[in-house]
C-alpha cells in the first residue's frame, strides 16, 4: 500500500469512539426534545414562508421571477463544486447574500439545525466507509489495520456539509424578501405549471389549520392519560389519533371546496401581483449567476475536475 | 430519510428532477380538475401528520405514510406528495433544494406502487383490510429506503457504507409504519369506509 498512514495507539480510538458516544447520545437526546417541542408549541407556530413588510434590501425590490432563477441556478452551480476552498467560498457569498437582506439569522440557523443530524451521520460513517483509492491518507489505530480512518472521505463529508450549508443559507433570501403569493405567481411565470403553484398556496394555508388541529387533538389525548410509551396499545392510539386527523381534513376539504366554489374559484386565484423585469432585475440576477460559474470556473481549473 | 444537498452529482440531481416533474404532470392530468383543490388539502394533512414523533427505543421516528398516502390517494398521490416535499424543504430545510427531484422519487414510486397494491388487494372486511394496508405502510417504507440506497450508491461509490447504513436504519421504521399503517385503516374503515374505496369519488353531501 502506497498511502501515507498515520499509526496512533489504542488510547486515542478509545478517546474518540467515548466522544462519539457523547455525540449520538446529545444527538438523540436533542432530537427528542426537538419532537417534544414542536408537538407542545402554541398555537399557529409552524414557520411561516413569505414576508409583506416593505422593499428594505436590494432582494426585497428583486423581482421574484429573476430571483427565483438566479438561486436555483447559483444552487445547481454550488452542488457541482468539488473544490473545499471554494465550497467554502460559496458558503461566504450566501453568508454575505443573507447579510445584505438585514433578516433575523435565527431562520436561517434553525433550517441548519434541521439538516445536522443527517450531516453528522456522514461526517461519522464516510471517513469509515469510504474506498481506499492509492493516495488517500489513512489514520489506523493500534492493531486495527482492517478499519483505517480516510481523510479523504472526511473531506467529502465536509464538502457536502458545507454546499448544504450554503443552499440552506440561501432559502431565506429567496423565500423572506417577498410574500409568498408572489414567489409562487413567479415560479408559474417562469414555465411550472400554474396548478402547481395554485396547490402550493392552498396547502400552505391548510397545513398551519391542521397543525393547529393536531395540537388541539394531543391535548385532548393527554387529559385523558395518554402516555407515549413502547406498548401495542400506544401505536394504536397513535393510529386513531392520525385516521381521526385524516377523517377531519377530509371533511373540511368538502367544506372548503365548496366555499371556494361558492366565492367563484375557477381553477386560480386572482393574482395581483405586478412583475416589471427592470434593469436591476437583469442585472442582479446575471451578478449572482457570475459568482456562481467564476467559483464553478476556479474550482475546475485548479483541479477539481479529477 | 431525505437526501440533502451536495450529496448527488448534479448529473443525478438534474436526472432525477426531469423524471420527477414528469410523473408530476402525469399524475396531475390524472387528477380531475376538481379535485385539485382536495389534492392540496390531502397533501397538507399528510404534512401534518409527518411531524407525528412515535416513540422508538431511546429516540423517535416521525412518521412518513408513503404508503398510506397512495392508499388514499391512487395516482394523485405523487402530485400530493411533491408539494408536501417542496413545502417541507422551503418551510424546515428537509431535503433540500437542488435533490428535491430525488426525494420526491423516494417518497412517491413506493407510494404509487403501494396505492396499486392496496386498490387491487383490499378486498373486503375490515381484517383483510388492515392486514394490506399494515403491508402497504411498510413495503412503501422498504421501497423508500431502497430507492435511498439506490440513489446513493449512483452518487459514487464512498457513499456505499452510507446506503448500507441507511437500509439497516430503515429495518425498525418498518414495523413501526406496518402497525401505525393498519391501526389508522382500521380506524377509517370503522369511521369513515369511503375514504378507502377509490380515491376522491367520495359522494358530497347534498343539503
Amino acid at each position: 500500500m502506497s498511502n501515507p498512514t498515520l499509526h496512533l495507539p489504542w488510547p486515542i480510538l478509545g478517546l474518540i469512539l467515548g466522544l462519539l458516544v457523547v455525540c449520538l447520545w446529545l444527538a438523540v437526546v436533542s432530537v427528542r426534545k426537538m419532537a417534544d417541542a414542536l408537538e407542545r408549541q402554541p398555537d399557529g407556530m409552524l414557520p411561516l414562508i413569505g414576508c409583506d413588510a416593505p422593499a428594505r434590501s436590494p432582494l426585497h425590490s428583486w423581482d421574484p421571477r429573476f430571483k427565483l432563477v438566479a438561486i436555483l441556478i447559483f444552487a445547481f452551480l454550488v452542488v457541482s463544486l468539488k473544490q473545499p476552498v471554494m465550497v467554502v467560498a460559496a458558503l461566504a457569498v450566501a453568508i454575505i447574500i443573507l447579510a445584505f437582506t438585514r433578516l433575523p439569522w435565527s431562520r436561517s440557523l434553525r433550517r441548519i439545525m434541521a439538516m445536522n443530524g443527517f450531516l453528522a451521520m456522514f461526517l461519522i460513517v464516510m471517513p469509515l466507509t469510504s474506498v481506499v483509492q492509492p493516495g488517500d491518507s489513512l489514520i489506523v489505530f493500534g492493531t486495527f489495520e482492517s478499519w483505517p480512518l480516510n481523510l479523504r472521505g472526511m473531506k467529502l463529508a465536509l464538502i457536502i456539509i458545507g454546499k448544504a450549508w450554503t443552499v440552506a443559507l440561501m432559502m431565506e433570501p429567496l423565500l423572506a424578501t417577498a410574500p409568498l403569493g408572489a414567489t409562487l405567481e413567479g415560479l408559474s411565470r417562469i414555465g411550472i405549471p400554474q396548478r402547481v403553484s395554485e396547490l402550493l398556496l392552498i396547502a400552505h394555508r391548510y397545513i398551519h389549520v391542521f397543525f393547529g388541529e393536531l395540537q388541539r387533538m394531543r391535548s385532548g389525548m393527554e387529559a385523558r392519560a395518554f402516555k407515549s410509551d413502547h406498548r401495542l396499545d400506544t401505536l394504536k392510539d397513535y393510529g386513531n389519533f392520525v385516521g381521526m386527523l385524516l377523517v377531519r381534513s377530509f371533511e373540511r376539504t368538502h367544506r372548503v371546496y365548496d366555499a371556494m366554489q361558492a366565492r367563484g374559484y375557477a381553477g386560480r386565484m386572482p393574482g395581483h401581483f405586478q412583475f416589471r423585469g427592470q434593469a436591476s432585475d437583469w442585472l442582479k440576477a446575471l451578478l449572482l449567476a457570475a459568482i456562481g460559474i467564476g467559483l464553478l470556473l476556479a474550482d475546475r481549473l485548479t483541479g477539481g475536475g479529477a | 430519510m431525505h437526501i440533502s444537498d451536495g450529496v448527488m452529482p448534479t448529473s443525478l440531481a438534474l436526472g432525477s428532477g426531469a423524471i420527477s416533474l414528469a410523473l408530476t404532470a402525469w399524475s396531475s392530468r390524472m387528477t380531475r380538475g376538481d379535485d385539485l383543490p382536495k389534492v392540496a388539502v390531502v397533501a397538507a394533512a399528510f404534512f401534518v401528520a409527518a411531524l407525528v414523533h412515535v416513540p422508538l427505543g431511546p429516540t423517535s421516528v416521525h412518521l412518513l405514510l408513503p404508503g398510506l398516502v397512495g392508499a388514499l390517494l391512487g395516482p394523485s398521490a405523487f402530485l400530493a406528495i411533491v408539494l408536501g416535499l417542496v413545502l417541507q424543504s422551503l418551510m424546515f430545510q428537509f431535503g433540500g433544494l437542488t435533490a428535491l427531484g430525488g426525494n420526491a422519487l423516494l417518497m412517491g414510486l413506493p407510494a404509487l406502487a403501494c396505492g396499486l397494491i392496496f386498490q387491487v388487494f383490499k378486498g373486503e372486511g375490515v381484517k383483510r383490510q388492515m392486514i394490506v394496508g399494515g403491508s402497504c405502510g411498510g413495503l412503501g417504507i422498504i421501497g423508500s429506503a431502497i430507492i435511498l440506497a439506490l440513489l446513493l450508491f449512483l452518487s459514487g461509490e464512498d457513499f456505499l457504507g452510507v446506503a448500507k447504513l441507511a437500509l439497516a436504519a430503515h429495518l425498525p421504521v418498518v414495523f413501526i409504519e406496518a402497525l401505525i399503517a393498519a391501526f389508522i385503516i382500521r380506524f377509517l374503515c370503522k369511521v369513515k369506509p369511503e375514504m378507502l374505496t377509490a380515491p376522491f369519488t367520495l359522494k358530497r353531501n347534498k343539503l
